[in-house]
């Protein structure tokens, strides 16, 4: 009994004490501690030695052992006070201990002169200095062991404090009930209500994608564009992965292909064709869509998984295609093409501000034409090849052929994506279209939510735009994308914004103008 | 009579595959006739070296294969993430490596490192460190990314180990750096020295590592084949990859396999890596991904599920792959392309792989 | 003479070794009750699976109104008029029954996505007509109020309830039901025989069913086939069938026969 009590602790101080470890090694620590210099505006380098202040180190430790006490504290849930507090401090103490040792080994190796650059880069002499707090290694361990044990507890008992009160539950239920209570408001009042005030969100959204661009400035509508073009991206995959349930890879290489053709069309080199830009455009399209239709043809019959293996390989097929030798008389190889033309209206060529305008008009029809579709014969034909694909045959579908038109809308919609992309960068070379493309698309339309369109929305500005405003976590970037993705699939698989079902039967009686009745399932 | 005639029924499918199959083949045949007598690009002498070049890099794709395969048959799920299981195995035989080449050797002169004076000692503990810290990496990664998913649809795993893949390839590069690294071999096994082989007057080496390479993925084979074959733990490998609610029923603890399969896998894997690194030298933190999924392709192309067919897959892609391009005359660049058109290819044309799939799967 | 509903000649299908149905007869009249009863593993899903078109038989032809079509994909077939329900139920989980119904009528729609995408009179008249025509079939089975919950969310005789919906939602002409009240409690397994029953007198479909509950078979059934080890051993009236020495040995083991048919000598000395 006594150790599973103690269990707890020792799993959450190993956990985070071998995260931070994980952190001192990938010169997370430095960024962290950077990041709260900044919100405490004393980044400024000081002192003789040039050195950065060490408080924020420290404070950056002590965060760790607030989550990890908080942690604690929320496993513990039956636990006295006592039991709670004394797991925190355990656990505080166990990655102190795992921290403060990794700091006074290497500290000791470093002040005897052994470099660790040439094999963990991030341990260079100056990061070293800044790890030590500028002290001796055995004081510096001891710091880390003081901090994150006092920290961790700090951190328990507020968790334990919070756990303890019933009026937090309480107010947690209470939210729950009014939100839900409005929702139904919303959803079962009088339909003229009801429309009057999706009238005025709508032009109230309207007018601020409008307004924005005007006023936000160059960066902005940068970042926005990319993000805009995500979107897109999403709507494509989406109609392939998340409606009709095919796990594409290989999306990227209709974006390829889209920017390619408008890259090659439209600019001076290495064919001088020149073509008008909107002509361009379609036939960009239009490729991209033959190239879904040519491979889907033989390979839409494929188990699920062999799919995505499958298309993975069609991906990068066409990537090395592209910069191959065997292609550079048509692509021009892997220096990529220049100067691609950006779009015009009546002579005039867009600035970033009608582009960005351009930009979220086209992400509007798209999320318009997939919801359209979504709730007609074609989408729920997709929805149930997704759910059961043996069965949605049997019950009269060609699955074949929907699937197939599934890969041709989405590869449409990257097509699409891909002119614009290579319109906008004014350039377009292979090193844009590898698989990172395709799993940054796919994670999109999964941390949105499966099959949802607002999910993609909310998936694009976070994986994308979060991301473009957090500069300083760009090397991290990555890593936690991955991280992220399993967590996600572990806590949340169904998404940030998961689809939402139309009620049908219900509309139907509103507009036959039957008694509503709600029955509890 | 009428019977016999009716089972020899000839569907368009089928009919399909045989013509194109046989078109291929014999294209290829003709190819090697033009290169081999008519233009004489190519000697006699040049096919062994390539066929040298391939079995040695095939035995490499095949032992991370039988990876592929061993999970896939268990828990129907691409491991996406097995590259970089890889891909830790290389670096850890990396450091090894190097740091027995720093140690001075006990009891000799200072000028000898440790590494040239117990060459085969020191060989035996970079493959340790290589299969134990993949072993390490896969047992976590099923633990902690896979286990909690076991009852979801099949793509959520998947998602989770892209998801794994990204995170280890870029905790890799953020820990290591991005730059290329070099093994340093033990002088036993220097890179570039070989035996000589004549072949038609001319001689054809091959390389101390890559016969190395190739006899040490071949042991590995079977003794992955006797414990799947004759130990109790293959049996009950073979148990839960039939049937799991079977297989717990009669007393195996299913978690305990799986998690076994993953450290089998990760044994595998990480003595690739270091083959990969002792044979190759240069690696990075992309080194796994490649290979990974051109072992994944062998996997398929041998029938997924089916560990003789990762084996002769793997083999055979090393094979292609180091042919391929000589035979098709396209350049090595197209390689990969080469890889991948052939899985594409194979899953057309005969989905369930060369020796068949062992998967139980209900397919209605 | 009109062909009967379903007419299957010597059918055999094989997996590997086994040979799982064995040159099965059956014949199905227009407008009746049929069913096919067998102790666990005879081959009567098998045969469902060939009939609905899941498994290509290797031997023997099945016509459905006279018109074979063995070896035709499953939405053909659906589409020709025959419809199934499952053993496992296999509704699209994550779609609401109203949903699951509408897709079960996508043979009788027409609209593609363009329509979808320009919402034009046709579409609008079309979806209207489809979702009316599921509020209809959700009454019939009993499930109105329910059709906006996740076919997930509902309880277990509604799904299966549900996915003969699914199934009438393609108009068919001949409906084959495999285990319709297998789980079912006594009053749900009652509700369910009444709503076959009215299937078939109000809508004119023939069904065919697979069932372990003689209760339930012998009262709806017009006509009974019993298969053992992939052959047929018995075919007849309920009442015939009850009295078939074969059909008693093949449910309780070689001999039984003999037995009951003691017993019951015993138990009239008795009387």
């Amino acid at each position: 009994m006594k150790q599973n009590k103690i269990k707890q602790g020792v799993i959450t101080g190993l956990t985070f004490g071998l995260i931070f470890i994980f952190l001192i090694l990938t010169g997370f620590t430095q960024v962290g501690s950077d990041m709260i210099g900044n919100l405490l505006g004393n980044f400024e380098k000081a002192g003789a030695e040039n050195a950065l202040p060490v408080i924020n180190l420290i404070l950056f430790t002590g965060l760790i052992g607030l989550l990890m006490g908080l942690s604690t504290s929320k496993a513990n849930l039956s636990n006295t006070w006592l039991a709670s507090l004394l797991n925190s401090i355990l656990a505080g103490l166990i990655a102190g201990l795992l921290v403060g040792a990794v700091i006074l080994v290497t500290g000791s190796f470093h002040s005897q002169g052994v470099d660790f650059r040439n094999y963990l880069p991030k341990l260079g002499s100056e990061q070293m200095n800044y790890l030590l707090h500028y002290t001796t290694p055995l004081a510096a361990g001891t710091t880390y062991l003081i901090t994150s044990t006092v920290a961790s507890l700090i951190g328990g008992a507020i968790g334990k404090a919070f756990r303890q009160q019933s009026w937090t539950a309480h107010s947690m239920t209470w939210t729950k009930n009014t939100v839900k209570n409005i929702g139904k408001k919303l959803k079962l009042g009088q339909s003229p209500q009801r429309k009057i005030i999706t009238i005025l969100g709508l032009i109230v959204a309207g007018g601020l994608l409008y307004l924005l661009p005007l006023v936000w400035g160059s960066y902005w509508n940068y970042t926005m564009g990319t993000v805009a073009i995500y979107i897109l991206l999403g709507i494509g995959l989406n109609i392939i992965v998340g409606f009709s349930g095919q796990l594409v890879l290989g999306y990227v290489a209709f974006f390829a292909t889209g920017a390619y053709t408008f890259a090659l069309l439209t600019a001076p080199q290495p064919h001088a064709i020149l073509m008008n830009v909107w002509l361009a455009v379609g036939i960009s399209v239009i490729v991209s869509t033959l190239t879904g239709l040519l491979l889907g043809l033989p390979i839409l019959n494929l188990r699920g998984d062999y799919l995505a293996i499958v298309t993975l390989g069609f991906g990068e097929i066409v990537r090395i295609l592209i910069r191959s030798d065997l292609l550079t008389f048509l692509t021009n190889g892997p220096k990529g093409v220049t100067n691609v033309v950006q779009p015009s209206w009546l002579g005039k060529v867009f600035s970033d501000v009608n582009y960005t305008h351009f930009l979220f008009l086209l992400v509007l029809i798209a999320l318009f034409i997939a919801k359209r579709l979504k709730d007609s014969r074609t989408g729920r034909s997709w929805i149930a090849i997704r759910e059961d694909q043996t069965v949605a045959q049997a019950t009269g579908i060609n699955t074949f052929k929907s699937k197939l038109l599934a890969l041709a809308l989405g590869a449409a919609l990257a097509g699409l994506a891909g002119a614009l992309f290579a319109s906008r960068n004014q350039f377009t070379g292979p090193e844009d279209f590898t698989l990172m493309v395709s799993v940054n698309v796919l994670c999109i339309v999964i941390v949105g939510g499966m099959g949802s369109l607002p999910g993609i929305v909310v998936g694009a500005m976070v994986l994308k735009g979060l991301p473009e405003i957090l500069r300083e976590l760009d090397d991290y970037r990555l890593l936690v994308f991955g991280a992220l993705l399993i967590a996600m699939m572990i806590i949340r698989p169904q998404g940030l914004w998961p689809a939402k079902k139309v009620s049908l039967e219900l509309q139907r009686k509103d507009s036959l103008g039957d008694n509503i009745q709600e029955v509890e399932p | 009579m009428i019977n016999k005639i009716k089972e020899l029924k000839i569907t368009w499918g089928s009919a399909i595959r045989v013509i194109v199959g046989s078109v291929v083949a014999v294209y290829l045949i003709w190819r090697v006739v033009i290169i081999t007598f008519g233009s004489g690009e190519f000697g006699p002498d040049t096919w062994v070296r390539f066929l040298i070049t391939g079995l040695v890099i095939g035995g490499i794709y095949a032992l991370i294969a039988i990876g592929y395969t061993l999970v896939y048959g268990i828990l129907f799920m691409i491991n996406f993430a097995h590259g970089e299981v890889m891909m830790l195995g290389t670096f850890a035989g990396y450091f090894v490596l190097e740091a027995l080449s720093a140690m001075p050797a006990p009891g000799t002169d200072a000028n000898i490192n440790f590494l040239n004076a117990q060459p085969v000692l020191s060989i035996l503990l970079t493959f340790l460190a290589g299969a134990g810290v993949s072993a390490l990496a896969g047992y976590l990664l099923e633990k902690i990314a896979y286990r909690p998913l076991r009852k979801a649809p099949r793509l959520i795993p998947l998602i989770s180990a892209i998801g794994a893949s990204i995170f280890l390839q870029n905790a890799a590069q953020l820990l290591f750096g991005p730059q290329r690294r070099q093994y340093i071999n033990p002088d036993l096994l220097w890179r570039g020295q070989g035996w000589m082989i004549p072949v038609s007057g001319k001689s054809v080496m091959l390389t101390y590592t890559g016969g190395f390479s190739f006899v040490l993925s071949i042991l590995l084979m079977i003794g992955l084949f006797i414990l799947v074959r004759k130990t109790k733990l293959g049996k009950s490998m073979r148990a839960v990859a039939e049937n799991k609610q079977a297989a717990a029923l009669m007393g195996i603890d299913v978690d305990s396999v799986i998690s076994k399969t993953f450290i089998i896998s990760g044994i595998l894997a990480g003595s690739a890596g270091v083959m990969w690194g002792i044979h190759n030298g240069l690696f990075n933190h992309y080194v796994g991904f490649l290979p990974g999924i051109k072992a994944f392709t062998a996997a398929v192309m041998g029938g997924i599920g089916n560990i003789p067919g990762a084996m002769i897959g793997g083999m055979l892609l090393g094979l292609m792959e180091s042919l391929g391009p000589a035979l098709l005359g396209l350049d090595f660049q197209l390689k990969d392309v080469i890889a991948f058109a052939i899985l594409i290819f194979v899953l057309i044309i005969r989905p369930s792989g060369i020796l068949g799939e062992a998967l139980t799967e209900e397919k209605v | 003479m009109k062909p009967p509903a379903i007419q299957t000649k010597n059918v055999t299908k094989r997996f590997g070794g086994l040979t799982a149905v064995d040159a099965v007869n059956l014949v199905v009249p227009e407008s009746s009750i049929s069913s096919i009863i067998g102790p666990n593993g005879a081959g009567k899903t098998t045969l469902f699976n060939c009939v609905s078109g899941f498994y290509t038989p290797e031997e023997g032809e099945i016509l459905f109104f006279g018109e074979p079509i063995q070896g035709l994909p499953t939405h053909r077939i659906c589409k020709m008029g025959i419809a199934r329900t499952y053993q496992n139920i296999r509704l699209f989980k994550e779609m609401t029954a109203v949903e699951n119904i509408l897709v079960g009528q996508h043979c009788s729609m027409t609209n593609n996505w363009a329509d979808a995408i320009f919402h034009d009179r046709r579409f609008r008249r079309e979806e209207e007509n489809a979702l009316n025509t599921a509020c209809e079939l959700l009454d019939f089975i009993g499930l109105s109020g329910l059709g906006d919950s996740l076919a997930l969310n509902l309880p277990y005789g509604a799904q299966r309830r549900l996915e003969i919906a699914r199934a009438l939602a393609s108009h068919p002409s001949l409906l084959l039901l495999d285990e319709p009240t297998a789980g079912m409690n006594p009053q749900e397994t009652e509700e369910m025989k009444a709503l076959i029953k009215n299937l078939r007198d109000q809508l004119k479909i023939t069904i065919l069913l697979i069932e372990h509950d003689m209760r339930v078979v012998m009262d709806i059934s017009d006509k009974i086939t019993v298969l053992d080890y992939g052959v047929k051993i018995a075919e007849g009236i309920p009442s015939e069938i009850q009295n078939n020495d074969k059909v008693i040995e093949a449910y309780l083991g070689p001999g039984t026969a003999k037995m009951t048919e003691k017993l019951k000598q015993k138990n009239n000395n008795y009387a």
